[in-house]
């Protein structure tokens, strides 16, 4: 009992609130590509840009809680102009899930520099916006850590509300299933595809600062955290939404609740390791695709 | 999944070039780079550099890496975002055998290719399952894991890597720490790549990868198994990038878990890309050229990758053919107009 009590479940708390994160990167991923057919590459460069714009927010004397609103927002402007500046360009091209990848591959090499440059190779640190930790059930847990958790569900809840019980998800939806049917229904397609590209970016922007005040903020943080993204992604199904969520959630248990046994090094071989048997079970992935399904 | 007939307007990346038509131009860009190859080597050498020449050494060991990234991106339709795993493998394979067998070039050649190989094959079997992006990330997934575990196994040095690695003898006195013996090694051996390759592209098989890009389910109607030709082309290109890596350690006397980093896999396919996708001839072009500006700007500032970024971005916007893609064309033109004057 003692070691499900102060062993096992610490872990799947950290699992759950890192899970939430990993969630909101993957429905970003899954989105913009179930919509717009676009990997895109530099998504771990949008996550260490949000938290790097909650550092800088916050260094300005505004509230964590402010900066929480905020950096999605002005990303959103930044995935927004993004689109309509860049892949709009070679969206039409017959190659356009290489030339995309390949597009947003340099966008993130290009970030990336842009960040060492402005803030340095070194890690910044966040404080805990809300310190403690309350008990339940006899656990101790960490109040931020449930605070990540219960708002990144809520976020979670209402993307899933926003893309299936909205008008405005109804359009998402149609473009992705049939994009030249929708546009002759008189729906704005191409603002709809930056739309969604930046709330897809928005989206690791928020999962950026929710995590900031957990680890460390540096220009390569991204790096790691879209492998992981990437992964629940191709385990979920490209462009589910549902199997970003459970899959998310599953994976980061297993790598959170694994780190008890294995070294934490093996952790990424072993979510590989069950990527590619998912894969062989099933090559697209556990759920069907974005206005397909 | 694509409806690529919606968009007949679209521009794409460059079709696997007409050899009827294209050969010719891209025959004389290739001998003309080899040529100048062969003349900064000598002038280099006359000069009593040794920096310069190191370095060229470098972008043309990288170079056949883009090679065998173009092998697949260009000729087969297949984008490896992981292509340093396997350079990386040849890299450690290499100085294993140069340290603790024999400090012999041939035999750490033989038995880094052999290991990619076989590497290339095991790769291979998980990553040409999938299709499309879904290649992509796979190939990105296996560099990535492998580098991690190679970052933290101490027998391989964990972070620091393999130092001190020996210099390689080839026989008949020439040794791998000779500058320029060295560099005419290396540049002899990725001419005779780019020769095997572009005859293979003339062979049914070289088709056979066109076809693979072109249309694979059509491959598989005329009786030809697709998966079995991109298996052969993945082990191929993996033999070819640790053949690569495997002159790494002979050049710099170390080898270090970066080289298997998502770093030296993206430079690779952005050498390709600005140099010219399914050129052959281009990625060593783009490595010489991306090296060369990498060097230079990382003497100014430590920052270059901003510059690279930039310079990639406009090119996949508005030159997605890349500088030979571009080129060539334009130098047939002319090649075509003198011939037909010669005829009249």
């Amino acid at each position: 009992m003692d070691w499900i009590q102060f062993v096992l479940a610490p872990q799947v708390i950290n699992g759950l609130a890192i899970g939430v994160a990993v969630v909101l990167m993957a429905l970003g991923l899954t989105i913009i590509f179930g919509l717009l057919d676009v990997i895109n590459m530099a998504h771990g460069e949008f996550y260490a840009l949000g938290a790097f714009l909650a550092v800088v927010l916050i260094g300005l004397g505004l509230s964590f809680w402010l900066a929480l609103l905020l950096t999605p927002l002005l990303l959103a402007a930044v995935g927004y102009l993004t689109e309509r500046t860049l892949i709009q360009r070679v969206f039409h091209s017959k190659d356009r899930h290489t030339l995309t990848l390949l597009l947003t591959f340099g966008l993130g090499v290009l970030l990336e520099d842009l960040l060492k440059i402005v803030f340095g190779a070194n890690p910044l640190r966040l404080e805990t916006p809300i310190a403690g930790a309350t008990e339940l059930l006899g656990l101790f847990f960490p109040n931020y850590r449930l605070f990540v958790m219960l708002f990144g569900g809520a976020v979670i809840a209402a993307v899933w509300l926003l893309v299936f019980r909205t008008p405005l998800g109804a359009m998402v939806r149609a473009a992705a299933f049939d994009r030249h049917m929708t546009a002759s229904l008189g729906v704005p397609v191409h603002q709809v595809y930056a739309a969604t590209f930046a709330f897809g970016v928005a989206l690791a922007a928020l999962a950026g600062v929710l995590l900031a005040p957990m680890y460390s903020v540096f220009p390569t943080m991204g790096r790691d955290f879209v492998f992981i993204a990437f992964s629940v992604v191709i385990i979920g199904g490209m462009g589910s939404i549902k199997g970003a969520v459970l899959a998310g959630l599953l994976l980061t248990q297993v790598q959170s609740v694994s780190s008890l046994w294995i070294s934490p090094v093996w952790s990424d071989p072993l979510l590989f390791g069950i990527m590619v048997l998912v894969l062989v079970w099933r090559p697209q992935g556990l759920f069907g695709r974005l206005g397909h399904a | 999944m694509l409806e690529t007939t919606l968009h007949p307007q679209g521009r794409a990346l460059p079709a696997a070039p007409n050899r009827g038509r294209r050969a010719d131009a891209l025959r004389w860009i290739a001998g003309a780079f080899f040529l100048a190859a062969l003349a900064f080597g000598i002038v280099a050498w006359a000069v009593g550099d040794v920096f310069f020449l190191r370095l060229a050494t470098e972008a043309l060991i990288y170079g056949g890496l883009a090679l065998s990234v173009d092998l697949l991106l260009g000729r087969t339709g297949l984008l490896p975002l992981g292509q340093a795993l396997f350079f990386g493998l040849g890299a450690y394979v290499s100085a294993l055998v140069l340290k603790h067998w024999a400090a012999s070039f041939w035999l750490a050649l033989a038995v880094a290719m052999a290991a990619s190989a076989l590497a290339g094959l095991m790769g291979g079997l998980i990553a040409i399952r999938s299709k499309g992006v879904y290649f992509a990330l796979i190939s990105f997934g296996l560099a990535q894991v492998v580098s991690k575990v190679v970052y933290n196994t101490r027998e391989l040095g964990a972070s620091d890597g393999l130092i001190g690695v020996p210099a390689a003898q080839l026989g008949a006195g020439l040794s791998t720490a000779l500058p320029l013996g060295f560099f005419l090694v290396v540049l002899a051996l990725i001419f005779a790549t780019w020769a095997l390759l572009s005859w293979l592209m003339d062979t049914p098989f070289g088709r056979q990868l066109a076809a693979v890009r072109g249309n694979e389910q059509r491959l598989a109607f005329i009786g030809v198994d697709p998966w079995r030709v991109k298996l052969a082309v993945f082990v191929l290109a993996a033999t070819i990038a640790g053949a690569s890596g495997a002159l790494y350690p002979m050049l710099r006397g170390f080898v270090s878990p970066e080289l298997m980093f998502f770093q030296v896999s993206g430079n690779a396919v952005i050498n390709v890309i600005v140099g010219g996708t399914g050129t052959l001839i281009g990625p060593l072009l783009g490595s010489s050229l991306l090296t060369g500006l990498r060097s230079v700007v990382g003497s100014w500032t430590e920052h270059h990758h901003i510059a690279i970024g930039l310079l990639f971005v406009i090119v996949v916007i508005l030159a997605p053919r890349g500088l030979v893609g571009g080129l060539a064309p334009r130098l047939q033109a002319w090649l075509d107009r003198r011939r037909d004057q010669e005829l009249s």
